[in-house]
């Protein structure tokens, strides 16, 4: 599915459960999708049409859209389809989900688009995933999943996820503009995307963990470990090299080190007393 | 893309806030009288009339979306039926935080 999940840092560790987009995703993204994107940014964001309306091109990049200072691509959105068109090669049909309405478009290639089609009709509640499409001002969603709501509780569900992604990717913000440059940072500014909200592939769900929380001790070392050169070398860092130049008791720094393997923020590499981040800098 | 006419998520206690307005609510249906008017209970436990065409059957729950045309009532013009169970407590949450903090995600 997502390759990029191979990549585990600390920002996914808090998602509890995954948005996971359905399989007909991989074989019916559009052709000029390119595969070189970097796939941290591709993940999949739920939100309401009124964020949408929102978004702005980022100053880099004038294909991408933001949300909330994060590159959305994949969207998904919960409403009532409206003005469902069928054309030859597509079908055209109006999102509404109660604070807005969305153009939206699925082109009709094979089988199983049309048969997804045939089972939603106008007026009924339906789930879609599309990528966001911005052309000439206008914003439209290029949908390549939808299905029909048959649990209610699904509605304000999706709401509630649209609050969460909305304050994590707020926060997450806020955080990396406030940030010493022992972290990891690759740019700041207002207009540049970051690394926004990445669901979990795994099922723990790890608490209210967050990356505020993450301070102290554990912070110390997590930043420690993510220097270049460490991240780079082979075995990581020692307990008694971080107790020395951190210059906390090494109790503490045992404590800390279980804690943040726990987590699964480290690693151990040669012995049970090197370790590393998991994060590939 | 259109984002004109937004209907806002409201309960019992939110209702009056947007009379005139176009408002979006779930009540559990108590009675439905032949002439087009269902009396509900909002998520909050509040009772709600609205007035319009309902389907038929009416399930437990239905969201209604239409005009608030007073404190307690609303003229609606889309139904749907939400099934017979429905988390009403969650609903309501999301209900007070789309007119509270979180507004500008919303209308």
């Amino acid at each position: 599915m997502y390759g990029g999940h191979s990549q585990f840092d600390g920002n996914a560790a808090f998602a509890g459960g995954g948005f996971m987009p359905s399989q007909a995703t991989q074989t019916t993204a559009d052709a000029s999708y390119s595969p070189a994107k970097n796939r941290d940014t591709q993940t999949l964001i739920p939100l309401t049409v009124k964020q949408i309306s929102e978004a702005f091109h980022s100053s880099d990049d004038k294909m991408n859209l933001l949300v909330d200072g994060v590159e959305v691509n994949n969207v998904k959105m919960v409403g009532l389809l409206k003005n469902k068109t069928e054309r030859v090669t597509d079908i055209q049909f109006v999102v509404d989900d109660g604070t807005g309405c969305i153009d939206c478009f699925r082109w009709v290639n094979e089988a199983v688009d049309s048969k997804e089609m045939e089972r939603v009709m106008d007026g009924m509640y339906v789930v879609i995933h599309g990528h966001l499409k911005g052309f000439q001002g206008k914003k439209q969603m290029m949908v390549y999943s939808v299905r029909p709501v048959t649990e209610y509780n699904e509605i304000a569900n999706h709401f509630a996820d649209c609050i969460y992604v909305h304050c994590y990717n707020t926060r997450l913000r806020k955080l990396q503009e406030n940030t010493s440059t022992s972290v990891n940072v690759p740019n700041s500014g207002f207009n540049t995307p970051v690394k926004g909200y990445q669901p979990s592939l795994s099922n723990q769900f790890s608490g209210q963990y967050t990356v505020d929380r993450l301070e102290g001790v554990e912070k110390l070392i997590l930043d420690y470990l993510q220097q270049p050169a460490l991240l780079e070398s082979v075995k990581g860092a020692s307990r008694d090299e971080l107790a020395q130049r951190l210059n906390v008791p090494l109790e503490r720094i045992l404590k800390a080190i279980e804690w943040l393997e726990c987590e699964g923020f480290i690693y151990s590499t040669i012995d049970e007393f090197h370790f590393k981040s998991i994060t590939n800098g | 893309m259109d984002t004109s006419s937004p209907a806002v998520l409201v309960n019992g206690e939110l209702l009056p806030m947007h009379v005139g307005k176009r408002v979006r609510a779930v009540i559990q249906v108590l009675r439905s009288d032949g002439s087009g008017t269902v009396t509900g209970k909002s998520t909050d436990g509040q009772q709600i009339f609205v007035k319009g065409h309902p389907p038929a059957p009416l399930s437990t729950f239905v969201e209604v979306i239409g005009i608030a045309d007073s404190n307690q009532s609303v003229r609606a013009d889309i139904w749907t039926n939400f099934g017979d169970v429905f988390d009403t407590q969650g609903y309501n949450h999301i209900c007070q935080l789309a007119n509270g903090e979180y507004k500008h995600l919303f209308i």
